[in-house]
């Protein structure tokens, strides 16, 4: 989506391996940013906003290095204050599932909690 | 603080299909937003947290919500995450980015809160 060219529908229907969104391979990414942007960090209401667009950003430009060629790509951060509070996020996707797929992390420490979810939705 | 919503959109300049420009197969986020407030409406409505039923809830919201956008019968895919945390003083932030066509997708994020807990539900549609 970045060359103009490819803004075009191609009508191809499947990815090649080599482009798919891997999961695996994703989950890996978030963790490694997760523990690089908030290991050591503590929950600060001031700092968190800029923090959590910051770890969005960053996941969201990784995710684009990885090559999956063709793939509209969302990610959600979540950044919670650790009070003993009860916490709960489900997400439910409407796609495509032989080309569509998620990965999920989760970083805790004793002050705050965070979840990234990304998600790859391809474009035929 | 809380719900806070963003969009990071790519850059190119992208060509719509004819079928895809009329008001019928857009991302309509007035639209989504009143979907969005009815399911959160239907599936808490009143009750007070209960650690036992956050579970539930939470899949009634976000089934809710997808099964009102697929009878829009629009030509997009959905994504739907949907949060619900007790209330205690504690703080949350969300903050979303994305890499797709500005032109044609969009999100919708509805906060809605009642005296014991915060439910934050986005809605992400990717056209096909």
């Amino acid at each position: 989506m970045e060359d103009p060219d490819t803004a075009e529908h191609t009508y191809i229907i499947r990815p090649n391996y080599q482009h798919k969104f891997k999961v695996g391979l994703v989950k890996e990414c978030i963790r490694e940013i997760l523990k690089e942007q908030l290991g050591g960090t503590s929950y600060n209401p001031q700092q968190v906003s800029s923090l959590c667009r910051s770890v969005a950003d960053c996941i969201k430009g990784k995710l684009k290095e990885l090559g999956f060629d063709r793939y509209k790509m969302v990610v959600q951060v979540v950044i919670g204050e650790q009070r003993g509070e009860g916490v709960k996020m489900a997400a439910r996707c409407f796609w495509d599932a032989d080309t569509d797929s998620y990965a999920q992390d989760v970083f805790m420490n004793d002050s705050l909690f965070c979840v990234a979810a990304a998600f790859g939705c391809f474009y035929y | 603080m809380l719900g806070e919503q963003r969009e990071l959109l790519c850059e190119a300049d992208s060509i719509m299909d004819e079928f895809n420009t009329g008001e019928e197969t857009a991302f309509v986020v007035d639209e989504v937003s009143s979907i969005i407030k009815e399911s959160v409406e239907g599936a808490i409505g009143g009750n007070a947290y209960q650690h036992n039923r956050v579970n539930q809830w939470t899949t009634n919201v976000v089934e809710q919500c997808l099964s009102q956008l697929t009878k829009l019968g629009k030509p997009f895919k959905y994504i739907v995450t949907c949060i619900i945390m007790q209330k205690n003083g504690a703080g949350l932030q969300t903050a979303s980015s994305c890499f797709w066509d500005n032109t044609t997708d969009g999100s919708c994020t509805v906060r809605w809160e009642n005296k014991s807990m915060y439910c934050i539900v986005s809605v992400f549609g990717l056209a096909i």
